[in-house]
């Protein structure tokens, strides 16, 4: 930690993580602004036990600000988080994919919004309850983003979308330690969040029930929602589905039964309303290709070069290697790569996220644009 | 850096002098007024003792003075008490009027009226203070149950002409009911002349206890409790008094009284001199109702192409207390309704700034403000923080 005293802000949501973040910075002697953002209004949000604003959150947030003796503000974002991560996520599931409001929200809204409205704080740096690691640069280079110590917590993946330029300007407290210290310390507080659960779900949609938000979100009988047929990989009609947005690459749930074997979902096609399924067998894919890429490392990787890629939330990352970059994605321009694992991988997810590491270190990555299928691939690999 | 203060608008410190009023009052034992023996009694003599010294301040009589539980309590016992009294005489969809400034406590009285079948109207005022009088005129032909004006506008400071329109009210028999909250201590409330059926008062605004308001209700303005379990404020306001609190609330409006004349010119004084100061060192900043007769307390400014919800943090940071806007539970910044009704969907474009001044603030305290916010505001510009 710096030596000098800072004028810091913190992203505060009430919850553990960012509440013992500021506290660690308090610790350190910098002078910490906590902030919450208030993203959306849960007042509209059906069977949210929540009232307006996602009061509880912020209450927390500030009864933990109080208890550090800092202060505390609430900036309004609803407009941005709306336009770039709910109509993102709604139109994601509109296209047959899968979205990840998450890292939306890192790359577009959160961290940009904190870096604004910290300058106009007079701040120096700007602080998050991540857990990641900043190594600080080498003279003439930027700083990188490691993955956390703790790493059933490890959010690197979340963080690949981050605009690059405000890497110098990031501070995650959290990054050295694990949870349970994290916990130990929250009590050692006597902060109020100390025994919060964990959020899991996606904090807009209520009880974790998409399908419902997305029937709210979406004209009535969008064809995302509308019965298609399930099919398989030769086109022969399997059985009838609910809506294709019930479905993601990879799930099993849902298909009915009746077949020889377990079948999993392989592809969605929007336009035919159509799920194609197949045998696990088929889910295994031996390459991604990668679009709307972001780079916080100086130099993206090269063609042939060896990196480790992790393809969700939670995932092993994988050995691959560059094939290709300049791949014209859907916007027309060379904004995309392609990618090779070094063994085949289980449901490649169009809309997830491919995060590109060179061992701890983040290098950035993009989102899924789709599986590469075994036909495109030639063989070897180099390695 | 010693922070200043410059919020009276929402809350203003105790004085000394009420502090060492009500003293004796909130220690020891002070009996229930309503009891019968010595100490009851005396409970009840300091009681009306600092009823009857209320009323004198104002030029009213002694039983036109109801304590309650603070300004909004006041307000919703005039509105939500004149609704049951329509009630009570089985009106079917009775009129309410309200101008387009008033506090929520008022606007949301008024709606929640207009959910349980009242019809509630709504009186536009301009930026230069002037009131929508022929709207009004039209309005009152139509016997509405109660008008509801604000005497000063919280956010703006904004005077509306409320002797001119308690004689309109009065020619056409339509009860009104003035919210004078920001308006006692700032400006001279003439209730002798004008003949107000219904006014509410705020102790803590000026620098009186916190949960204390005043109530007048004069003879012929026929309002129903909102509480019931006690016959005590003349049958209005049930609930074991708040000695002290009364005794707090008259002292403080008579030392507010005492040295209005002074106060209104030295805060007017202030308040120009941060207006010209902050003119200088902010480019297009404007004055919210620059040009209408406005209070001596709140000087409301805008200053244009700011996110209107960072301003407050940042001040606070470099020592500027004020507020902006009206704050949200939450205490995120939403676009101001008084603002919106003074400019239209525009006011959303600037970031207003509330600075009011009261008992405690010093010519130091304003050129703390003068010379910090332009900084500030500079800061925030040359970063680009576009709104």
């Amino acid at each position: 930690m710096d030596r000098e005293r800072q004028r810091i802000l913190v992203a505060m949501s009430g919850g553990v993580d960012s509440s013992v973040a500021a506290a660690l910075l308090v610790e350190a002697g910098h002078e910490v602004v906590g902030v919450t953002m208030k993203t959306f209004c849960y007042q509209e949000t059906p069977g949210a036990s929540r009232s307006c604003c996602g009061l509880d959150g912020i209450m927390d947030a500030k009864r933990v600000a109080d208890r550090l003796e800092i202060p505390h503000y609430v900036f309004d974002v609803e407009e941005e988080f709306t336009r770039d991560v709910i109509d993102d996520f709604v139109s994601e599931y509109a296209r047959g994919r899968t979205p990840n409001p998450c890292v939306r929200c890192n790359s577009n809204t959160k961290f940009r919004d904190l870096l604004k409205r910290g300058r106009a704080l007079g701040c120096d740096a700007i602080a998050t309850g991540h857990y990641v690691r900043m190594r600080a640069a080498e003279p003439g280079e930027k700083p990188s983003l490691l993955r956390g110590v703790d790493r059933q917590k490890d959010q690197a993946y979340f963080l690949w979308g981050l605009p690059p330029e405000l890497l110098p300007l990031l501070r995650f407290p959290l990054g050295h330690l694990l949870k349970p210290e994290v916990r130990e310390r929250a009590r050692g507080l006597e902060l109020e969040t100390a025994e919060k659960p964990e959020s899991q779900d996606i904090c807009f949609v209520p009880m974790g029930n998409y399908r419902e938000f997305l029937e709210q979100s979406l004209p009535t009988r969008h064809p995302a929602l509308e019965p298609g047929r399930i099919v398989d990989r030769a086109g022969e009609v399997l059985g009838e589905h609910e809506g294709y947005a019930g479905f993601t690459v990879g799930q099993r749930r849902g298909l009915g039964g009746g077949f020889p074997e377990p079948m999993f979902v392989l592809e969605i096609h929007p336009e035919r309303r159509e799920v194609v399924v197949g045998p696990h067998r088929e889910l295994f894919s031996p390459g991604v290709r990668v679009e709307e890429l972001n780079w916080l490392a100086d130099e993206p990787p090269l063609p042939q070069e060896s990196v480790q890629v992790q393809i969700r939330h939670g995932a092993e990352p994988v050995e691959a290697w560059v094939e290709e970059t300049a791949v014209t994605g859907t916007t027309g321009l060379d904004t995309g790569l392609e990618l090779r694992f070094h063994s085949p991988q289980r449901a490649v997810t169009p809309g997830q996220s491919a995060a590109v590491f060179a061992g701890e270190r983040l290098l950035g990555g993009g989102r899924i644009a789709r599986a590469l299928a075994a036909a495109e691939v030639p063989e070897p690999s180099p390695s | 850096m010693k922070p200043v203060y410059l919020d009276h608008a929402a809350a203003s410190p105790l004085r000394p002098e009420v502090r060492e009023a009500m003293a004796p009052f909130r220690d020891g034992l002070v009996g229930n007024p309503s009891s019968v023996h010595r100490w009851g009694r005396s409970a009840r003599a300091t009681l009306e003792e600092a009823r009857d010294r209320t009323a004198a301040l104002l030029g009213v009589g002694g039983r036109e003075i109801r304590f309650v539980r603070g300004g909004t309590e006041s307000v919703n016992l005039a509105i939500l008490g004149r609704f049951g009294g329509s009630q009570a005489e089985g009106k079917g969809e009775p009129l309410f009027v309200r101008s387009s400034l008033e506090h929520s406590a008022v606007r949301e009285s008024m709606d929640e009226l207009s959910s349980r079948g009242a019809r509630v109207e709504t009186v536009s005022v301009a930026p230069s203070g002037e009131i929508d009088m022929p709207g009004l005129e039209a309005l009152l032909r139509e016997k509405p149950e109660l008008v509801s004006f604000q005497w000063v506008n919280q956010e703006t400071g904004i005077v509306l002409p409320i002797p001119e329109i308690a004689e309109r009210c009065r020619a056409a028999g339509v009860l009104l009911h003035v919210d004078a909250v920001q308006a006692a201590g700032r400006v001279p409330l003439d209730l002798t002349e004008n003949p107000i059926p219904l006014l509410s008062l705020s102790a803590h605004k000026l620098g009186g206890p916190r949960g204390m308001g005043v109530l007048l209700v004069r003879s012929g303005a026929e309002i129903r409790p909102i509480l019931f379990g006690g016959g005590q404020e003349g049958e209005i306001r049930p609930g074991t008094e708040d000695i002290a609190g009364a005794v707090g609330t008259a002292r403080a409006l008579e030392v507010a009284l005492w040295e209005l004349e002074e106060e209104v010119d030295r805060l007017s004084e202030l308040r120009d001199l941060l207006a010209t100061r902050l003119k200088e060192g902010i480019e297009r900043l404007r004055v919210h109702a620059e040009h209408a007769p406005r209070a001596p307390h709140i000087l409301n400014v805008g200053i244009p192409e700011l996110p209107r919800d960072l301003l407050p943090g940042a001040l606070d940071l470099e020592g500027v207390a004020i507020s902006a806007g009206s704050a949200c539970r939450s205490g995120s910044t939403a676009v101001s309704p008084v603002l919106e009704a003074l400019y239209g969907p525009s006011a959303g474009s600037v970031a207003p700034i509330r600075f009011s001044f009261g008992w405690t603030t010093t010519r130091e305290d304003v050129e703390f403000a003068a010379e910090t916010t332009p900084r500030v505001v500079e800061r925030m510009r040359t970063l680009g923080v576009g709104g």
